[in-house]
């Protein structure tokens, strides 16, 4: 049971760390219906912003290296700027034509990015240096070492990680549902033409998601480097995750990113830990198939339920 | 002579092709040195390489391009045939042209199967569903390792000219291995080509376009949307399958990383390059993935920093150019090109500068209209 209970919160750590990522796929899905495939790019580009920053070598001129809390709005508004002028100047030309135009112009700009940074940066790993801690109520955010809570433990670096998730998710929901820009995104989203009749404009909410998703990304950049050393191809494996779980939840709602992050996170720890030889005495079965029992998994409630957990059905009117 | 104009057009431009798939580029490498525009045999490995991916993209493009729906796992597919073609010679002492037919038969009996589940699933929920197809193809693989032979692959001689074609018997036919997977890629792709193109234009094929433009007015019209979903995807698997077959006789190797999941990812860019629901454009977007590597090193002559520090930069801008200034791919500009219409380009030229603020007056508003008269009088000589 313990153990159990133990993957399960590894399993949540981990899954937090998909629905961050697969939020600001949602974001950007909502807005404008685009699966943006270079969004973990991006959030590896911005991280690699807050590098230098921190690092102090901005782009070979030598900076004086900035506190982790003034690096990281900087980090916010380049994540901001770069995802507005991707959409102005990349996406925009395409708007409007078949989402599959659309998609290859997001995996080019996927290649432009991992070029761009290995060309800057080099491929050899970097150390991203985790925030500064902040203690509040005995907990160390963003500090070493582990909280018990019962007969198991939770490294203080995944509970960080999940608490800033469901801010975030918080935040977007009070930003979308209590906000005048927010209404009209979501106006936006729903019905592109009936919202520029209302006096919304249109193009500046698309230009809005992507800026959004970008800062999204970046902060989910930020919280996973140092977990896996920032290299151009960090966010590969947490991209596809993210996709899956986005496609669990549902692509057009924001919770279901997460929850669906959530339950991918542990059915990949459980089936990580239940299926070896210990538990299971099969062997056409193991650990080292769990993404496969992950996919399988999704794939068999896409068969119940085809726009994903908390996905909205769309009715098509002939 | 009840040929049109247009016909004997048609034909000898077929010929030409015909005399330069079939003559040049593989026998070109023996002509006297000043012949221009000769094939060594790494060109040769690239023209077969071309051919066998067309046969993937055709399948894949009468998924995507003529059924509306999307694939990203096509690479299992080309890794299902290309393992039974492997095993069946390998293990089983099977000749490699009998295992092609089955490599494609079976894969595109799971291509049906995996059409039953896909049935239910549109757009993203699709992409991510057979993206699953892809990611988990190399774990299984790698571990059903009994059948398989696991990480370590299989290796198989590739085919050798028979004693005909090898200049025993005719002396003046000196076929080589490289030229000889060239043919037996170019007939492959060639086969596959007609049966794309007599699908497409089959009842078969205008149904695929009637469920792919609209699912509920096809089902008014008394088509059977399931059942040609489905078969959508069973040809299509059974393309990749053939082309999964001839990969194994040209490479002769497989193992479970030589399908990872960019890719599937890139068959789907590929068609889309090339031109979706389009035959040609399958054929010339194949034929555009395999020379990109060949526009960097003439990049690299020009000393373009990125040209050899990021290769990556170049390919994924010109992917984004592409589909910015030729909206129906490859193939729709040679199309206009053909008709003597001015390319697409210039159209969406000033689209795109319209749109990110910079105005330029469009070629196609209103002629008399519009007061700058100078500037507008310039654009249009530009274009026409």
């Amino acid at each position: 049971m313990e153990l159990f209970l133990q993957q399960v919160l590894t399993g949540l750590a981990t899954g937090a760390v998909y629905g961050l990522v697969a939020l600001a796929i949602v974001l950007i899905y909502r807005s404008t219906d685009v699966i943006n495939f270079a969004q973990g790019q991006m959030a590896m580009f911005t991280t690699f912003f807050a590098w230098m920053l921190l690092d102090g070598s901005f782009l070979g001129f030598h900076i004086h290296p900035l506190h982790f809390w003034i690096a990281f709005p900087l980090t916010l508004a380049f994540g901001i700027i770069l995802g507005a002028v991707l959409e102005r100047v990349v996406i925009r030309p395409v708007e409007g034509r078949p989402i599959l135009t659309i998609v290859i112009v997001t995996l080019g700009l996927f290649s432009v990015f991992s070029g761009l940074a290995t060309w800057s940066w080099g491929g050899i790993p970097k150390a991203f240096p985790p925030p500064p801690e902040i203690e509040v109520t005995g907990i160390s955010f963003f500090g070493d070492g582990a909280l018990d809570i019962g007969p198991t433990v939770i490294s203080y670096h995944d509970l960080t990680i999940m608490v800033v998730a469901v801010g975030i998710m918080l935040a977007l929901y009070a930003f979308f549902q209590y906000t005048p820009i927010g209404l009209g995104m979501r106006a936006t989203a729903q019905n592109p033409v009936a919202a520029r009749l209302m006096g919304i404009r249109v193009g500046n909410m698309l230009t809005l998601g992507w800026a959004l998703s970008a800062a999204v990304g970046a902060v989910g950049g930020m919280m996973i480097a140092p977990l896996v050393l920032l290299q151009p191809p960090m966010m590969l494996g947490v991209l596809l995750y993210a996709f899956a779980a986005a496609v669990l939840g549902g692509m057009d709602s924001a919770p279901g990113a997460v929850v669906g992050g959530l339950i991918l996170g542990i059915v990949e720890n459980l089936v990580g830990t239940y299926t070896t030889e210990e538990y299971l005495h099969v062997d056409w079965f193991g650990p080292e198939m769990k993404l496969t029992a992950a996919l399988v998994v999704i794939v068999l409630v896409l068969m119940i339920r085809p726009t994903g957990l908390f996905g909205r059905k769309t009715l098509r009117r002939v | 002579m009840l040929r049109s104009a247009a016909g004997q057009r048609r034909l000898l431009a077929f010929l030409l092709l015909a005399f330069f798939l079939v003559y040049w580029i593989p026998f070109s490498n023996a002509f006297p040195g000043w012949v221009p525009l000769q094939f060594g045999s790494y060109r040769i490995f690239q023209a077969t390489t071309i051919a066998m991916w067309a046969i993937v993209a055709l399948g894949l493009n009468i998924l995507t391009g003529y059924n509306g729906q999307i694939s990203l796992g096509h690479g299992a597919f080309v890794a299902l045939g290309g393992y039974t073609s492997a095993i069946l010679i390998f293990d089983h002492n099977w000749p490699f042209w009998a295992t092609i037919p089955i490599a494609g038969l079976l894969t595109g009996a799971v291509g049906f199967l995996v059409g039953l589940p896909a049935l239910r699933l549109t757009g993203p929920y699709l992409a991510i569903a057979t993206l699953a197809l892809a990611l988990s193809t190399p774990q299984i693989l790698q571990k059903y390792e009994g059948l398989t032979h696991g990480s370590q692959g299989i290796n198989i001689d590739s085919p050798t000219p028979p004693g005909i074609l090898d200049g025993d018997l005719v002396h003046w036919i000196n076929m080589d291995d490289t030229q000889y997977l060239y043919f037996l890629a170019l007939l492959a792709a060639f086969i596959m080509t007609i049966v794309a193109w007599n699908i497409v234009r089959s009842r078969i094929g205008r149904a695929f376009v009637a469920i792919r433009d609209s699912e509920i007015a096809a089902q008014a019209m008394g088509i059977s949307v399931p059942r040609f979903k489905t078969m959508a995807f069973a040809i299509s698997a059974f393309f990749a399958g053939i082309c999964g077959g001839v990969y194994v006789q040209v490479i002769g190797f497989v193992s479970p990383r030589s399908f990872d999941v960019l890719q599937s990812i890139n068959y789907l860019t590929t068609i889309v390059v090339g031109g979706l629901a389009s035959i040609l454009g399958s054929i010339l977007g194949a034929a555009v993935f395999v020379l990109v590597p060949e526009t960097n090193s003439l990049l690299e002559r020009l000393h373009l920093p990125a040209a050899d520090q990021a290769p990556d930069v170049l390919y994924g801008a010109s992917l984004i150019l592409v589909m910015i200034f030729m909206p129906y791919g490859f193939a729709g500009f040679i199309r206009r090109l053909s008709r003597l219409q001015p390319p697409l380009v210039m159209q969406s030229f000033s689209d795109f500068f319209g749109q990110v603020g910079l105005r330029v007056r469009t070629i196609r508003s209103n002629a008399g209209g519009g007061g700058s008269g100078a500037s507008d009088g310039k654009k249009r000589d530009g274009s026409s």
